[in-house]
């Protein structure tokens, strides 16, 4: 197929493995679908601890379920991102290792304490579900399919990160404080979780044009915006002064020069201190481990 | 020799198994199982797996989702509101409804 | 048929009993449920990633259900977790042991090990005086089969060469000793008064001697050697229960209690209202 015709024909769950999808395509959609994958697994790897630092029991069940959850998302994605014929599954996750693989800003931060985690198990998970519902309409049909599921999945992730910080919110003076610390701290990074302003990303016009996104950065923070700040303030959060926000017209605008995007692009291109810290963390986990995926694909002895 | 046939109805859904038929090889077990069970239901791919290459585990002996509670797995477990953002309630809806709401 | 009904009718010796027996299955399973954890994001596959993070749940399930039945003779959960002394808990070593790094051999043949000895439990179990121990034992015994069965594969499939058998056959030397100490009580003076109540129906040496032959049998058919341990001197200085526990025990500990201490809790957060469903 001529890439002509894959603009004209795209549409929601156009394309599937036995479709001759140009080289542009299948590589522009490999690269999403990896970002999205890596993202799943790098996002477990930042909430583990916390199955075991969990204050009860359920906490800790439910932690565990959660980054279950997130694995087996990494597997739907995967198999997804392999279907185009690009990678192997092993490639992507050895790429993961050695630090080529790209995932999303806000798992390369470490994140320490109980009060942070429904930062990412709210927020993070909220902006990511936000996106993910949209691309339920992804012209790459293995990748919609995986989407079905992990946004069946996903909405007690989202519960469960709310249930984590109402009790938060509602606890101590010491816990409220606490939250409105780590909210400080990882506001700006969630603010950026949807990239720069629709001019500045690279990617996006070609993924647009064949389908494989539905909504534009700009959109979906809007989207992210309306329904995730009011929850902010419903908790007692104090929105920090910076980066300031405005509302005109019933959207809200950020200033985006309040953001730190030096830091962003050294996140994005893996070279931040976090992202090293993270993925090497991640590379020994994978290399303690290979002589399990050696010994049982055959490939010893 | 038998296959076992998937039949997906319109571009973009699921292939679900819909029978079988006999035939001696995979070329030929396509051509069947499209005259078979493609030919009367709308149909936009069909896939055919030989049976002996199916493995199978039933919830009688493997208690799929396991026998203790697993609540905390599930939406319907927090009590916490969902209307603030329509794919968490969609997400709510869907697993309510193949929970049974049991939680 | 079970003539202790529920918590209200039992004498302070009956009480004892019950604790005595059931602290050691709860623990047993807690803490070797938080090892399984720490395979999270860190298994081999992804989906052998995801069969153990289940093992994890479905054991700290079991434990839930166990602790609920000590929780009706008047505890809480910060008592019977967070704020329990740590020498107060009845697991075996076994399950508090580390993993070493990337020792995928040793959390199967753990699990092996362990999982062999929980059925043989259970089932001595199934006939309980004690109405609430009794009624549990299906549905755990459902979820055990398949950890058992799932660690039986793993192990089969490692030694279809001569490394992975030999990284079963160090997992086998090392954990045994300590998995024979799954079968000490947890207080030995409570054991008589365990079987004349009839709580448990089969002695703990003759359910160890029935766990041998059976693991003996297995690890025989693949090529594997079993250790042969003189009991009770064979079994190791800190092998649990109501013994010394292993020191990686005590960081394992402070980890799972941090969160709690940190924010000075005095309660712990339950998801859904009602768990004791016994």
């Amino acid at each position: 197929m001529e890439l002509q015709e894959c603009k004209a024909r795209a549409g929601p769950r156009e394309f599937g493995p036995h479709d001759d999808l140009p080289r542009e395509y299948r590589e522009a959609a490999t690269r999403m679908i990896q970002f999205h994958a890596n993202s799943e697994i790098m996002g477990a790897y930042l909430e583990r601890p916390f199955i075991r630092q969990s204050p009860s029991l359920d906490r800790k069940l439910a932690f565990s379920a959660k980054v279950q959850d997130e694995i087996g998302h990494g597997q739907l994605l995967y198999r997804a991102a392999e279907s185009l014929g690009v990678k192997t599954r092993e490639e992507m996750l050895d790429e993961l290792a050695n630090g080529e693989g790209k995932f999303l800003n806000c798992f390369h931060y470490p994140m320490t304490e109980w009060w942070e985690t429904p930062m990412i198990a709210f927020f993070v998970d909220g902006a990511a579900m936000r996106r993910q519902a949209t691309i339920k309409r992804t012209s790459w049909e293995p990748y919609a399919h995986a989407m079905d599921k992990i946004c069946f999945e996903e909405g007690f992730h989202i519960k469960h990160g709310e249930h984590i910080m109402r009790e938060l919110a509602t606890g101590s003076r010491r816990e409220q404080q606490l939250l409105q610390e780590a909210f400080e701290e990882w506001w700006p990074r969630i603010l950026q979780f949807f990239g720069p302003t629709d001019d500045e990303s690279t990617h996006h016009d070609f993924a647009a044009e064949v389908g494989l996104k539905t909504m534009s950065n700009d959109e979906l923070r809007q989207a992210f915006l309306n329904a995730y700040l009011p929850k902010a303030t419903e908790y007692g959060l104090e929105i920090p002064d910076e980066p300031r926000i405005r509302e005109e017209d019933g959207r809200y605008v950020v200033e985006e020069d309040d953001l730190d995007w030096e830091e962003f692009w050294a996140v994005a291109n893996n070279d931040y201190a976090g992202s090293h810290e993270q993925i090497d963390a991640r590379a020994s986990a994978h290399d303690a481990v290979a002589w399990v995926r050696a010994t049982i694909s055959g490939e010893t002895a | 020799m038998i296959w076992e046939v998937f039949r997906q109805d319109e571009p973009g859904g699921y292939h679900t198994h819909c029978g079988n038929v006999h035939a001696p090889d995979r070329e030929m077990a396509l051509l069947f199982a499209e005259i078979q069970h493609a030919r009367r239901k709308p149909t936009n791919s069909l896939w055919v797996v030989p049976q002996k290459e199916i493995a199978s585990q039933t919830d009688e002996t493997d208690r799929f989702g396991g026998t203790t509670d697993k609540t905390y797995r599930w939406v319907s477990a927090y009590n916490v509101d969902v209307e603030f953002a329509k794919e968490i309630e969609d997400s709510d809806r869907e697993q309510r409804s193949v929970a049974g709401d049991s939680a | 048929m079970s003539s202790l009904s529920g918590p209200d009718v039992l004498s302070a010796d009956e009480r004892a009993a019950i604790e005595a027996l059931v602290f050691p299955l709860a623990d047993d399973e807690f803490v070797l449920a938080e090892r399984y954890t720490e395979w999270q994001v860190r298994a081999p596959t992804l989906e052998s990633d995801l069969a153990l993070a289940n093992v994890a749940q479905d054991e700290l399930g079991h434990a839930r259900l166990w602790y609920d039945v000590v929780a009706d003779l008047g505890y809480d959960e910060p008592e019977l977790l967070f704020e329990r002394d740590p020498d107060a808990f009845y697991h075996a070593s076994l399950c508090a042991l580390p993993f070493e790094t990337g020792d995928w051999a040793d959390a199967v043949v753990r699990s092996y090990l362990y999982d062999t000895a929980e059925g043989l439990r259970l089932d001595s179990l199934a006939g309980s005086a004690y109405a609430p121990i009794a009624n549990r034992i299906e549905r755990i015994t459902t979820e055990e089969e398949y950890h058992r069965e799932h660690a039986a594969t793993w192990i089969k499939r490692l030694c279809v060469d001569s490394e992975g058998r030999q990284t079963v056959q160090n997992a086998v030397d090392r954990l045994y000793p300590y998995a024979l100490a799954l079968f000490e009580p947890g207080e030995p003076t409570q054991t008589d008064v365990i079987e004349s109540l009839g709580l448990r129906t089969e002695s703990l040496p003759s359910l160890r001697g029935q766990w041998i032959q059976t693991t003996s049998t297995f690890f025989d058919s693949i090529d594997v050697s079993v250790p042969v341990v003189e009991l009770p001197q064979g079994l190791p200085e800190d092998p649990g229960r109501h013994d010394p526990h292993v020191a990686a025990w005590l960081s394992l500990y402070d980890d799972f209690t941090r969160t709690y201490r940190e924010l000075d809790r005095a309660h712990t957060p339950t998801i859904t209202s009602e768990h004791n469903d016994g």
